[in-house]
């Protein structure tokens, strides 16, 4: 009975438009007082969810975030992609992809990586005589990988989201998902490719050379040291993650005002004020989770999701290609955040029970949630790039499949080679 | 009058939030100069940073209420024809304020109760750990009037600073 409630009720408040996590909050009421509880412990739950050190990395990610986005690093990372390989067919697109994945590094957001970079790129594209759906396309998958980046809140996000299933280290999470954002910028790559070459874009130019690729990479080099600094540090045991996070900041103003001269008041206040709107919605969303969590938990939600799916299919592999297609689903019409706190509790056991490490299960959610970002009817990074580029989803929609087709292979990479996102913690942490 | 109230509660809100996520950069920014420079890691600093993000996340979701920045799904209240549009905008800041007022019920509650508990790290009341539910839920509440009046009025709600 509580558990048709909390099902009903948060479906019916989610689908008349009630925000996420409202809806969550509220239909974890209803249950309460259905199974006759004190509503209170809703609430006790909500701040209790907030109690977490490695909590605070989240608005610290997202701040740094802020700052890049307004600190003019975009501009030199576009130079250094453009001196790498500008020169190739289709070049603008290909030093798209490489800068994107560069600043999704620096910034950790898709949406802060296609606003930044899409607002460079896109209209230089178009100007170069690339179509307006090639350019969006390019930029907002490639802007996807920066999910996948060191500075990401959501690879925090995934990490509280198992708090009390598997224990998964922000660490850990952090080195696996470094080899398929690799793999997510050589599959973009190919498909910017293979789009450029079938539709007959020029050669631009010739390489400019190695003293160029050297110059523009010392102009990016103290934006692009934030990687390396949270990477290291954490790696070095000098920092926590959480540190780790609040020193990318510092690092962020220090080149964004110091090194850049590129930050007014007004922008650095304009961060601040998104940086605190965007964590209020985020960990808002994170505390009245672990109230619905443990909802879900107390009425058995994943065991008896797992005991229908398993009913269906005893085999891994057709339970992993579930799993992602219900996840792409929810992640189609729900933001990452929102999609990671709700699965996780109800697909990780699962994925677990037919054998799939927690940390290789945290990198193809953030990969198939990144998808969604790209996909209407809530596209909120394609939205955007489709603002910037003049030009509506429909549009970009019809000339999509390559770049899904990359992102589709690069998930499907990770969800049945482990190795792509185990090898590496098990070299560097030893596990 | 109102309005003007509110964005003026609004602006203030998220200044008080900026200034306490900058409190907080530098108590985890302390943490790591104490461990290093002064070699005395300050057991403080943890606690105050993870009290002071209650406080920005309360300012910061009252705020997202009222620039109309939480995440939901809009597609289908656009299929909508307008006349039910309205109606369910409104029923939809009535269930958002709803849960203010629960959680500033049921935050003095806990506040209230737990006020003479002393927090482990730090001299304060653990109470003061759900103190931002009641700030928060009474600033939502306020924000949700304020949409549903905009909403019978035909205006907007503009955010105060953007």
């Amino acid at each position: 009975m509580e558990l048709t409630v909390l099902c009903i009720s948060f479906t019916v408040l989610l689908l008349i438009g009630v925000p996420v996590a409202f809806a969550i909050g509220l239909a974890s009421v209803c249950t309460i007082m259905v199974a006759g509880l004190p509503v209170a412990v809703v609430f006790q739950k909500m701040v209790g969810g907030m109690q977490v050190f490695s909590f605070l990395a989240i608005p610290f990610f997202i701040f740094a975030g802020e700052l890049m986005l307004h600190g003019g690093i975009a501009d030199r990372i576009v130079r250094l992609a453009n001196s790498l390989v500008g020169h190739v067919r289709g070049g603008l697109g290909m030093s798209n992809v490489i800068g994107c994945t560069l600043f999704g590094g620096v910034a950790g957001s898709p949406l802060a990586d296609v606003s930044a970079m899409g607002a460079v790129m896109i209209p230089l594209m178009k100007k170069e005589g690339y179509d307006a759906d090639y350019a969006v396309n390019v930029t907002t998958h490639a802007s996807l990988v920066g999910a996948l980046m060191p500075t990401s809140h959501n690879i925090i996000i995934f990490t509280l989201a198992t708090a009390g299933m598997a224990s998964v280290s922000v660490l850990g999470l952090i080195v696996a998902c470094l080899i398929p954002a690799l793999i997510l910028t050589l599959c973009n790559l190919a498909a910017a490719y293979g789009v450029a070459v079938q539709r007959g874009y020029p050669v631009r130019g010739k390489f400019s050379g190695w003293g160029e690729v050297a110059r523009s990479l010392a102009a990016a080099i103290p934006g692009l040291l934030i990687i390396v600094i949270i990477l290291v540090g954490i790696l070095s045991g000098v920092f926590t993650a959480t540190e780790s996070a609040a020193t990318a900041v510092l690092w962020a103003l220090i080149v964004t005002v110091v090194v850049y001269h590129s930050l007014s008041w007004e922008h650095f206040l304009k961060s601040c004020a998104k940086a605190c709107k965007t964590t209020g919605v985020v960990l808002l969303l994170i505390g009245i989770s672990s109230a619905f969590g443990y909802f879900m938990a107390l009425y058995e939600v994943p065991q008896k999701t797992g005991e229908m799916m398993a009913s269906m299919t005893q085999t891994p592999w057709v339970i992993f290609l579930m799993v992602n297609v219900l996840l792409f689903v929810l992640g189609t019409f729900l933001d990452m955040a929102a999609t990671i706190l709700i699965c996780t509790p109800v697909f990780l056991p699962i994925c677990q029970q037919f054998g799939m490490d927690p940390t290789q299960f945290g990198v193809m959610m953030l990969i198939n949630c990144a998808l969604g970002l790209n996909t209407p009817p809530v596209g909120s990074t394609q939205f955007v790039g489709c603002a910037i580029g003049g030009i509506s989803v429909g549009e970009v929609m019809r000339s999509i499949w390559p770049f899904y087709g990359a992102l589709i292979a690069a998930l499907m990479l990770v969800t049945y080679v482990p190795a792509f996102s185990l090898w590496l913690p098990g070299i560097v942490l030893g596990k | 009058m109102f309005t003007r109230f509110c964005a003026a509660l609004s602006k203030l809100s998220l200044m008080l939030a900026i200034v306490g996520l900058l409190a907080i950069i530098a108590c985890v920014q302390y943490q790591v100069v104490g461990r290093y420079i002064f070699n005395d890691t300050p057991t403080w600093a943890e606690a105050l940073a993870m009290l002071l993000v209650l406080y920005v996340t309360a300012l910061g979701v009252a705020v997202g209420v009222r620039d109309a920045g939480h995440i939901g799904l809009e597609s289908i209240i656009t299929l909508l024809p307008v006349r039910f549009r309205l109606k369910l905008e409104i029923l939809i800041h009535l269930l958002v304020g709803l849960f203010g007022w629960l959680m500033v019920q049921n935050g003095y509650l806990w506040t209230t109760l737990k006020w003479n508990d002393q927090k482990p790290m730090l001299a304060v009341p653990s109470g003061m750990d759900f103190l931002p539910l009641v700030i928060a839920g009474v600033l939502i509440v306020l924000f949700s009037i304020e949409h549903i009046l905009a909403l019978l009025q035909g205006k907007e709600v503009i955010p105060a600073w953007n």
